[in-house]
């Protein structure tokens, strides 16, 4: 399983999006990773796919929100590297749309995403956490 | 020149521990590293300091790590491992920016190539060790010159 206890910030908001957005990635690279040939898998990868991006978005938006809410001093840095990534992510997509959806591109897409999101949430995000909790204001959402 | 060995090793140790949960991670002299079939990323330094660091994984190694990421079976490096593989050398070598910045050193990082060192290269900072851990072992190849 993708997603480790380890993971949860103690912000619930924050948490139950984690969730959500690792459990869609491991769904994403199941569907990539099966034994399937890619013919028979590439629907179904670009339908995950599409869902995958529209939630990344969605949580990165909801996140900085938060961030703006609780005053968190971090959160300009935070948002460069929300943007960094959804511009990777438009990139390859455009990318892989116009090579005719490539399958290595889309592996290379999935190992990255993997790496980045872990470190992301095991690290980045958990600067927000400690300064909400120091603030008393972790429950709030 | 400052100490570079020393914040390779602790970002290679902190991101290991982090998203890996190996911490049984020991560094040895880079002669006890050897390895058949390996990964070599290069992150090129721009900056305060110029030069290149190559992360050099035996084939072993990335598999573990991409097992342990994903709570997959991967039995090849292929593109996705290798992609995964890449980024960890990227978030290692990002740390070690932000080390450096502490000792007044402003860097920055290129994104990650596949290549073996380049041996024509002079580099007033070449040191190299090998990283031991429970899924087996990592060469950091380290060469750096400080800029004028």
């Amino acid at each position: 399983m993708l997603w480790k206890d380890k993971y949860e910030l103690g912000v619930p908001l924050i948490d139950v999006q984690h969730m959500e957005l690792f459990q869609r990635v491991e769904v994403f690279m199941k569907v990539l990773r099966s034994s399937a040939s890619w013919d028979e898998k590439v629907e179904k990868v670009n339908e995950t796919l599409e869902f995958m991006n529209a939630y990344v978005v969605e949580h990165f938006r909801d996140e900085e929100a938060y961030q703006e809410k609780i005053s968190y001093p971090g959160r300009e840095e935070h948002k460069k590297i929300h943007t960094d990534m959804v511009n990777y992510v438009l990139a390859v997509t455009e990318e892989y749309e116009s090579s005719g959806y490539d399958e290595q591109l889309m592996q290379k897409f999935a190992g990255k995403l993997m790496a980045w999101l872990i470190n992301h949430v095991a690290a980045e995000d958990q600067r927000i956490a400690a300064y909400a909790i120091s603030k008393g204001v972790a429950k709030n959402d | 020149m400052t100490d570079l060995y020393g914040p390779f090793l602790e970002a290679t140790r902190n991101v290991f521990k982090l998203m890996l949960e190996l911490n049984d991670v020991s560094d040895h002299p880079a002669d006890s590293f050897s390895c058949d079939d390996e990964l070599d990323v290069s992150i090129g330094f721009i900056g305060d300091l110029k030069g290149e660091v190559i992360y050099r994984l035996p084939h072993e190694t990335s598999l573990g790590i991409v097992n342990i990421m994903s709570g997959m079976e991967f039995d090849a490096v292929d593109e996705f491992v290798t992609s995964a593989v890449s980024e960890i050398a990227n978030i290692i070598s990002g740390n070690v920016l932000t080390m450096l910045a502490g000792e007044d050193l402003t860097c920055d990082i290129l994104p990650p190539v596949l290549r073996k060192p380049d041996e024509s290269g002079e580099y007033t900072f070449h040191n190299a060790c090998c990283v031991t851990t429970s899924i087996g072992d990592v060469c950091l190849d380290i060469r750096l010159n400080q800029a004028e």
